[in-house]
């Protein structure tokens, strides 16, 4: 390691152990409430895969056999969002960030900066999952009776993973910022889903005759399982390391433990190669674009006529916001990763034979499909829509001394959050129910319950902006981690579930007959007027709090 | 010593700096001045690694920056008009971690710490975190930092945004004493008062082209005219168009 980056990473430590400084200011209601709800959404996780761990169990030797393949299934399923993960934030890290331009001026090689940078990413790409990770071990744990050691195993084999993962996601950014012509990133990402779908569709469609294995019938079911158990698959070696240690094969497990961390070295001395050769001429067309002062008068140009209905201080206000969103790949390539993610999937359903699983199975997918829907949309409102109005920052003086009242930024700012959320989420519901070939009555459901999702995060997230207003802070990560953003979200997840579960449950509990058939329309009425009642609330009483927040404080 | 020759970079359509040729010599303080859009900071974006140049060559005491960047990078150092610093750390911390970058000898980086901290009215907040610290203790902060390895080469970018006139002063006084031992300063400003009163020389850039070099008395003999630097700069800038050969 050169002197300058052991400099770095001495700085690194001294920063982490100030953290303790800026944490101990916090008020204690702050941190209790964070940790509780860390500790509440570690605990439900965990619940929850045990619960799923027991239902399979109850169907013997498939539940078996999908269990044993699970941890495949599993490290394929975390593989894919750690890449994703590590490309959005290695672009951040290596292109974004304030520090880059200190490093490339001080005495660093290039190849260090992007180490550097990348050893960033693998952190700060990878520390969430291991609130998927822990609950999941832990549940697999005590169900198959596996003592502390798993879960040491367990570290061993994660660790070299998501460092292979985060270098993925780096060389991808890399080579995407190096060589894909500026202005058709959006175009080339689309050609990339398009070739996989095409890809995973010949390869289902080619192999349909040919196997009659385990786990091919396993796969009509469970999707991504035989993908899964690839051999040349990084999540296999995980999984069948891991399972080898638990069966007390620790040879077999140790030369799996070795393919991985060989696998994820190499990827990492690809990423400081690659990185030192292309890394400055990739910052360069990054920031020179930004220098040509190129941006394009022509992005959106309908955009004020298609609100032209609108007041014009409102529509200004909208417009600029969109026209900021569509500006920054940030916004945009994460709403379209996620989003697209989903809509690969709804497009995969009638390859699984989804929608020739009975009536019963069908409507519990179309659920668990809005749950994926609301659980985005929460994920990118906090993300997004609640630092909107924190974000104006320095350029809030603008909006403060116009002509326009507190009352309308708000209502400009929902609307406009209501109005995306509504038209990508429908779609995909829409979408989603229509390949599931579900009844009228589900598909209604699941679009009411959607409909109120969008309309209550888009609420929430714009009035608890509002209400936490923060413009001091430039990073919009400072802002959605801090204590507010960790309110929205969780106010959001919870008013997803109090929205989706009533309705799941009627439906469920149908299905298991524990609720007559004649009382099914009487409780779906009960659920509607339920969810009449707690949308407005949640939607209209934090757009009031922060109205009345931003109108009381100093600027 | 800086030599720049043929300088050139695009954006697009837009030149932003055209054949750049100048020589800012050893203990100079070479003022560079411009309207916005001029390219002053793409021509120092340039000379400081962050920005590679279309053709053209930039050699920092007999250092090409293209061919070997981390050794020209070595010996100089970079004022930002808006410095990244590290909020969680304290200026103590700071100008240490500065120390390990540029391997300055450990006495000589806690001799630093008292002596520059004190200087500087920093004192006081040597144990606090930096994000606590208003904008001004910050620029002087940065000041303590980036003069601690004593580069040949001095690069600052607007020096005197968000400063008080205390702290004025005394950037002005530490900019003459570095340059008297021997450093050397190549500054841009949009204060013309500030160059008029401390520049040994004087370049002034216009649509990526110079259009006027030397001390300020050559450059009123240039032009013909004997006003202020001010008027000189926007008699020069309003419709120059050819440039003048480096002096």
């Amino acid at each position: 390691m050169t002197p300058e980056l052991a400099a770095i990473l001495r700085k690194d430590r001294r920063s982490l152990r100030n953290l303790w400084r800026v944490l101990s200011r916090e008020s204690l209601f702050k941190v209790s409430f964070v940790l509780l709800f860390a500790t509440a959404m570690l605990s439900g996780l965990f619940l929850l895969f045990l619960d799923g761990f027991r239902f399979l169990a109850e169907f013997g030797g498939a539940g078996f056999m999908i269990t044993r393949r699970l941890f495949s299934l599993f490290f394929l399923g975390l593989g894919g969002m750690l890449v994703i993960s590590g490309v959005v934030t290695s672009y951040s890290t290596l292109f974004r960030s304030r520090e880059v331009p200190l490093m490339l001026t001080g005495p660093f090689d290039e190849g260090s900066i992007v180490l550097y940078k990348f050893a960033e990413t693998a952190v700060l790409s990878s520390w969430a999952f291991i609130f998927i990770i822990v609950p999941f071990t832990a549940a697999y744990a005590l169900q198959h009776g596996l003592g502390l050691v798993f879960g040491v195993w367990m570290l061993a084999f994660t660790a070299p993973f998501l460092v292979l993962c985060a270098a993925l996601g780096t060389l991808i950014t890399l080579l995407v910022v190096r060589w894909v012509p500026r202005g058709r990133t959006v175009g080339v990402l689309l050609l990339l889903a398009v070739g996989a779908f095409a890809y995973h569709t010949i390869m289902r469609v080619g192999s349909q005759s040919a196997f009659e294995s385990p786990v091919f019938m396993l796969s009509r079911v469970v999707p991504g399982l035989r993908l899964a158990s690839m051999p040349a698959m990084p999540s296999w070696w995980t999984a069948e390391g891991v399972d080898a240690f638990a069966q007390g094969r620790p040879v077999r497990g140790l030369l799996f433990l070795g393919t991985l961390t060989a696998n994820a070295l190499m990827a990492a001395l690809l990423v400081r190669q690659l990185g030192a050769a292309m890394f400055f001429e990739a910052y360069q067309r990054v920031h020179g674009a930004r220098a040509a002062g190129a941006r394009r008068g022509r992005l959106l140009p309908a955009t004020a006529r298609v609100c032209g209905f609108l007041p014009r201080d409102v529509r200004a206000i909208m417009t600029k916001d969109i026209r900021t969103f569509f500006r920054d790949p940030m916004q945009w390539s994460q709403a379209l990763i996620f989003f697209g993610l989903l809509a690969l999937y709804f497009a995969s359903i009638r390859s699984f034979r989804y929608d020739q699983l009975p009536r019963e199975w069908r409507n519990m997918i179309a659920f668990l499909n809005v749950f994926s829907v609301a659980a985005v949309q929460c994920s990118l409102a906090s993300r997004f829509i609640y630092p909107q109005l924190s974000l104006e920052g320095q350029a809030f003086w603008m909006l403060g001394l116009s002509p326009i009242t507190t009352r309308r930024i708000l209502a400009g700012k929902f609307w406009l959050a209501a109005a995306g959320m509504l038209s990508v989420s429908l779609l995909l519901i829409v979408f989603s129910t229509r390949m599931l070939a579900v009844e009228a009555q589900v598909r209604g459901v699941a679009l009411a319950v959607m409909t109120a999702v969008s309309f209550a995060v888009a609420g929430l997230s714009t009035g608890l902006g509002a209400v936490f207003l923060d413009l001091k802070t430039s990073n919009p990560a400072a802002i959605v981690s801090g204590f507010g953003g960790t309110v929205n979200l969780v106010l959001s997840l919870i008013f997803m579930l109090a929205a989706i579960l009533p309705f799941g449950m009627i439906f469920h509990l149908s299905f298991l007959q524990r609720i007559p058939a004649g009382a099914v329309p009487r409780a779906l009425v009960a659920a509607f007027l339920w969810l009449a009642l707690i949308t407005p609330l949640t939607t209209v009483v934090p757009m009031i709090l922060g109205r009345k927040a931003m109108n009381g404080r100093d600027y | 010593m800086i030599v720049i020759d043929r300088l050139c970079k695009r954006f697009g359509a837009l030149k932003a700096v055209d054949a750049l040729d100048l020589e800012v010599r050893e203990g100079e303080l070479f003022c560079f001045l411009g309207p916005n859009g001029a390219g002053k900071t793409t021509t120092i974006k340039m000379l400081t690694g962050l920005m590679r140049p279309d053709s053209g060559r930039i050699v920092l005491n007999g250092i090409d920056i293209r061919h070997d960047p981390v050794a020209a990078k070595r010996i100089i150092g970079y004022i930002p008009d808006m410095p990244y610093l590290y909020d969680r750390l304290t200026p103590r911390e700071y100008v240490e971690f500065v120390g390990d970058l540029y391997r300055v000898p450990g006495a000589a980086v806690t001799d630093a710490i008292e002596r520059e901290l004190d200087r500087f009215g920093l004192s006081d907040y040597r144990d606090a975190l930096i994000g606590d610290l208003s904008h001004g203790l910050r620029q002087r902060l940065i000041y303590v930092a980036t003069f601690l390895h004593d580069p040949a080469i001095m690069f600052v970018d607007e020096p005197l945004v968000g400063l008080d006139p205390y702290s004025i002063r005394m950037i002005k006084d530490l900019l003459r004493a570095r340059t008297r031992a021997g450093m050397t300063i190549f500054l841009t400003t949009h204060i013309l008062a500030v160059a008029e009163e401390i520049a040994d020389r004087i370049g002034i850039i216009h649509r990526g082209r110079l259009v006027a070099l030397g001390t300020l008395d050559e450059l009123r003999t240039e032009s013909g005219r004997a006003g202020s630097l001010e008027d000189l700069f926007l008699h020069l800038t309003a419709g120059a168009e050819s440039p003048v050969s480096a002096s």
